[in-house]
């Protein structure tokens, strides 16, 4: 009907030329979602204060129904090194060099509705770095002697980082509803203690046919607020007064608790 | 109840450090060791940085070791003039074992040398102690061979020039003899990163022949300036003190201290070594363990050693 209303007030040369751009955007509506993908995390300011013990995420949105959905929560990448502990005589462990890390977040949660091998194709996750495997093609790590050893330390790097609970990967625990024709989401994800002051990075992959075929994003920020942000400001920028602050406060301790305190006995 | 850490960029239950603190503050003033060597590791093992760990604890052994050498100041048990000696050659040691250090990270041996010094000198500390104190609490044989040693000690000693009579400790040195052997304790602690108090109580007691109790104290007091100079320069340098752990920390350690030097009054020097000694191999059986396991992670962080 569209296109009957164009053809009775253009042109012949523009009317052809509208129609087919006309008809290659309907082509290409159809290939993609028919609703627009989108993503709302219910903090985007995570407040680190003297009882702050992590906290929790929730991401939700809507898709188009028959997607599957993968939530990717990161830092930008950044640099690391780490020391490397071997064997020494072919006997004792301890640590024998250092690796350095680069392109690698500081943190890497992965949320998926399925497997995410069954969902996404290689070639796409690489594209868009879900999944470890893709991460560590994309991460630099110096001195490795072959392919082989810089794998072999990538997963030693994803175990050290799953330890201190900064990186994680997850498949199954995205909730899915379908109300008025669309798919909504939802996602609760836990915000590790250990995730450093900085701003973080949600995104949501809609999936179909082992393609992304849309994505959406949305910012954390976490910062230190108040007399954290103060006392760790002060450590950085004026670190002698913060020595000496430290020292004279050790000081005055030990001399309070010791007047506290009586004396019980004599000299031996 | 849980504190956020804004140096360590951790979070911890406020329990923890308080009891490490006092359990380790307990410690301080019982035998006159700052107790780094336990201190730093469980920090670590609670999710502290290394780095942050190792220069936090010096600041909280700022505070442990000022309680400490109050409380046995007040009973007498503090030779300022030996610590003073001791102190000297410990600050011109930490120069040599910090320059020592950096030579060999260029050769890419620093963490060997470290671990094998550490297993070395708390092995033999510890059994030599261990061995000498349970020998000494056998009283009537062994306080002949006791003095015969001294004889042979003390003629040795007394041949060496600027001889000085310590009056709290009751004995008589050159001041060359403190100086030296407070220089070698401070190689060896920068070398290990610790305050050195458990290479220091040993040399005032065998070496120096100082009695136990005084040993404790004027241990304290030198541990009190080392641990002042090292705290300014973790956070002059590498901003690595956390100021809130320490306070934990210190909460506990200040406690425990005088609570240790009151334990300390009523237990034999005897025993107070013997004590000290089975602590001390227990801590070298821990790291013989963690040279030979297979560690969890083969990755760590930087900084510290």
């Amino acid at each position: 009907m569209l296109l009957q209303a164009l053809g009775k007030t253009l042109p012949t040369v523009g009317k052809g030329f509208l129609i087919t751009a006309c008809a290659a955007l309907i082509f290409l509506m159809n290939g993609t979602a028919s609703a627009a993908l989108t993503i709302t995390a219910n903090h985007d300011h995570i407040k680190i204060d003297f009882f702050y013990h992590g906290s929790t995420v929730s991401v939700r949105g809507v898709s188009a129904p028959g997607t599957d959905l993968i939530i990717k929560i990161a830092a930008p990448g950044g640099h690391y090194a780490l020391r490397k502990r071997g064997k020494v005589a072919g006997l004792l462990w301890m640590n024998v060099g250092e690796l350095k890390f680069e392109h690698v977040p500081q943190l890497y949660s992965l949320h998926s509705t399925k497997k995410i091998s069954e969902i996404l194709s290689g070639e796409e996750r690489d594209k868009y770095l879900i999944g470890y495997e893709s991460l560590g093609k994309q991460t630099e790590i110096q001195p490795v002697a072959n392919e082989a050893d810089k794998t072999k330390w990538f997963g030693e790097f994803v175990k050290f980082k799953e330890a201190s609970k900064l990186y994680a990967e997850s498949e199954g625990d995205i909730s899915l509803s379908l109300k008025a024709g669309e798919l909504n989401y939802y996602v609760l994800s836990p915000w590790p203690y250990q995730a450093a002051p900085g701003e973080y990075i949600v995104t949501a992959y809609a999936v179909k046919d082992k393609k992304v075929i849309e994505t959406a994003e949305t910012k954390v920020l976490v910062e230190q607020v108040g007399l954290v942000k103060s006392f760790a400001s002060m450590a950085k920028n004026s670190a002698a007064l913060y020595g000496v602050i430290s020292i004279v406060a050790a000081l005055v301790a030990g001399f309070g608790v010791g007047l506290i305190f009586r004396s019980g006995g004599g000299a031996h | 109840m849980y504190f956020y850490l804004p140096v360590a960029l951790t979070s911890i239950n406020v329990l923890v450090p308080l009891g490490l603190g006092l359990a380790v503050g307990l410690l301080s003033g019982l035998f006159g060791v700052g107790g780094g060597f336990l201190m730093t590791p469980l920090l670590i093992m609670f999710g502290i940085p290394s780095t942050v760990a190792a220069a936090t604890d010096s600041n909280q052994i700022v505070a442990a070791s000022t309680s400490g050498t109050y409380a046995h100041w007040r009973v007498g048990n503090v030779d300022f003039k030996m610590g003073l000696y001791l102190l000297a050659g410990g600050f011109v040691g930490g120069l040599f074992g910090v320059q020592g250090i950096k030579v060999l990270k260029a050769m890419g041996n620093a963490d060997f040398v470290i671990k094998m010094t550490y297993v070395l000198m708390l092995g033999i500390v510890g059994t030599y102690m261990f061995i000498e104190s349970i020998s000494s609490m056998r009283k009537n044989k062994t306080r002949e061979v006791k003095e015969e040693r001294e004889s042979a000690t003390g003629r040795f000693l007394r041949s060496l020039p600027l001889q000085t009579h310590f009056e709290k400790s009751g004995v008589t040195h050159s001041a060359l003899v403190p100086i030296i052997f407070g220089c070698l304790v401070g190689i060896l602690a920068a070398v290990m990163g610790v305050g050195g108090g458990f290479l220091m109580v040993p040399v005032m007691v065998y070496i120096l022949r100082m009695p136990m109790h005084v040993v404790v104290g004027t241990s304290l007091f030198q541990i009190l300036f080392n641990c002042i100079e090292v705290t300014f320069l973790q956070a002059y340098t590498n901003h690595t003190v956390d100021f809130m752990l320490a306070v934990l920390l210190l909460i506990g350690s200040t406690v425990g201290a005088q609570i240790g030097a009151i334990f300390g009054r009523k237990i034999e020097g005897e025993q107070l070594k013997v004590i000290l000694a089975v602590i001390v191999l227990a801590v070298t059986v821990k790291i013989i363990f963690e040279l030979t396991l297979t560690p969890s992670l083969l990755l760590g962080q930087s900084g510290g050693h």
